[in-house]
């Protein structure tokens, strides 16, 4: 079978019969409404809130329960060994070019808060010296994809094209922000704050900037 | 190809057989097809596909498609007859290109797919592409800074055949949306050409002066965009683009264009002929077929360290 592929292959070039075996192809054109721009390839049957929320209780968060570091331990870890931090506390796709997801919990008091943008973000303070140790994320709008590429049971490669698995990525942290991110108070600095959260571990040494998956505000702290 | 076709080619192949069974004896050959090269990102794709095939003692098959699904289909058909043992592949549609690498897998060929997907999995035996909604996001963010987060502006898309098009301004969007000061008063395709780009803008420009930036899909668009700003005398007009182009480069440093977003391009070309030399040695890659690579922001910090779609230490 091979010999009469090749075979017949060779054959097409030699006599020049380049057309013979192939069908014409459109240039495909398809296009979508999306976040109020058309998106081409933006296929409307795929419902990504639809599973997003489906497996956020069931799913998510048992998974990065279980998978979350203390933050102490898992900061002294990073700046010993990243890999090992990533591979105990976190999770990637692939080895090269993508970065490690970090799953960790912490408690701490709110130093700082961003209200004015509507990607709000609050600075915490977990080692008592009122200085920043991270910064957290606290929607409405949720940056990056963090979230999604922490769950070692989501595959880029179940996904039809990178804008499906953008828009998955997308409906979970609106999934969170709506089930997490909904009712918290209005003056947060001097809170203390308790959460289970990812960060994407960059290359240089900078501050985490967490995604919360859940997240309490508790009183001002003394 | 049809059950007549094969029957008449085998039919009529035993002339030739000998004649080409000699050329089967030599070097292993990798083909490598990708958009035109006058796209230096495409270049540069193709020259470090090629580089490292040779380094890994292949002979590489050098062609281009131009974009145009037909021809990438006689591209695979010729790749298919040379005996090509693996094909690295920048396509020309996402839908467009499914039944042309199957037609190459059911030859026993597997392909490599790099910087654009397909909208199928199990077809090539890699697809290796930029992870572009996280450098548009980037692009954006900068884009969203540099503009005061307010003003009209222009989006330039891409080839509407490639999902690189819809992702990256997908990215855009669910960036620069978040800023109701921030309008967006034209938003039209310039199929990924300086050329087209340059046109576009100009009229872009006569109908609209009161623009303060222009978001492309891409450098050779952005360029093209610059360019027409520039006959113009628009040059406040803060432009970026996305690929990382050395083009770009030289405009930034030059305080041109403001800002790009660089995909690992050359970098990706070796990897897709790494992963096709274990596939062709052990019949995998070992790897998930879907593989992303994060993309850099590149500005008036950065510009200076890049060099042929990457960043130099």
């Amino acid at each position: 079978m091979v010999l009469v592929r090749f075979l017949a292959a060779a054959i097409l070039v030699a006599s020049g019969l380049f057309l013979s075996g192939c069908k014409l192809v459109k240039n495909e054109q398809q296009a979508s409404v999306d976040s109020g721009v058309d998106i081409f390839f933006n296929d409307k049957s795929f419902d990504p809130d639809k599973m997003a929320n489906e497996m956020w209780d069931p799913k998510v968060i048992p998974y990065l329960e279980h998978k979350a570091g203390p933050f102490r331990e898992v900061k002294v870890l990073i700046a010993k060994d990243p890999d090992e931090a990533g591979r105990t506390f976190g999770y990637r796709e692939k080895e090269e070019g993508s970065p490690w997801n970090i799953v960790t919990h912490l408690d701490g008091k709110i130093v700082a808060a961003k209200t004015d943008s509507r990607a709000a973000t609050i600075d915490v303070d977990m080692d008592g010296d009122n200085n920043a140790d991270a910064t957290v994320q606290i929607g409405p709008v949720i940056r990056g994809t963090a979230l999604r590429d922490s769950l070692d049971f989501i595959s880029f490669n179940a996904f039809t094209n990178q804008i499906d698995y953008a828009r998955f990525g997308k409906s979970l942290n609106a999934q969170m922000a709506k089930s997490t991110l909904a009712n918290l108070p209005k003056d947060l600095v001097g809170r203390t704050v308790s959460l289970i959260g990812v960060f994407v571990l960059e290359r240089a040494a900078t501050k985490p900037f967490i995604t919360p998956a859940k997240i309490s505000i508790g009183d001002k702290a003394s | 190809m049809s059950l007549k076709n094969r029957l008449l080619a085998a039919g009529l192949a035993g002339v030739l057989a000998i004649a080409l069974g000699a050329s089967a004896q030599a070097a292993d050959l990798i083909a490598i097809i990708t958009p035109s090269h006058d796209n230096p990102f495409f270049k540069a794709e193709a020259d470090g596909a090629k580089a490292k095939a040779e380094a890994l003692g292949y002979e590489t098959l050098v062609l281009v498609h131009d974009d145009d699904a037909n021809k990438q289909s006689q591209l695979i058909d010729s790749a298919i007859a040379r005996g090509a043992k693996a094909i690295i592949l920048d396509n020309a549609g996402a839908d467009a290109t499914v039944a042309a690498v199957q037609k190459a897998k059911d030859a026993g060929i597997p392909s490599f797919l790099i910087d654009r997907e397909i909208n199928a999995t199990g077809v090539a035996a890699a697809q290796i592409v930029s992870n572009n909604y996280q450098g548009a996001q980037l692009g954006a963010e900068e884009f969203v800074r540099l503009m005061g987060e307010k003003g009209n502006y222009v989006e330039l898309v891409g080839k509407e055949s490639d999902t690189n098009a819809g992702i990256r301004s997908k990215g855009y969007h669910d960036t620069i949306d978040e800023f109701p000061d921030l309008k967006m008063v034209v938003r039209q395709s310039a199929n990924w050409s300086q050329t087209e780009a340059f046109e576009k803008m100009e009229s872009i420009l006569q109908a609209n002066p009161d623009i303060k930036g222009v978001i492309s899909g891409n450098d050779t668009m952005a360029m093209g965009a610059w360019a027409a700003l520039e006959a113009a005398g628009r040059k406040d007009v803060i432009v970026v683009g996305f690929d990382g182009s050395n083009d770009v480069r030289d405009s930034i440093v030059a305080g041109g264009i403001k800002a790009t977003v660089l995909q690992p391009a050359y970098r990706q070309a070796e990897l897709a002929i790494e992963q096709a030399d274990k596939f062709i040695k052990s019949g995998s890659t070992g790897l998930e077929e879907k593989q992303l690579m994060d993309c850099m922001l590149i500005n008036g910090e950065n510009a200076k360290a890049l060099e042929t779609f990457a960043l130099t230490n």
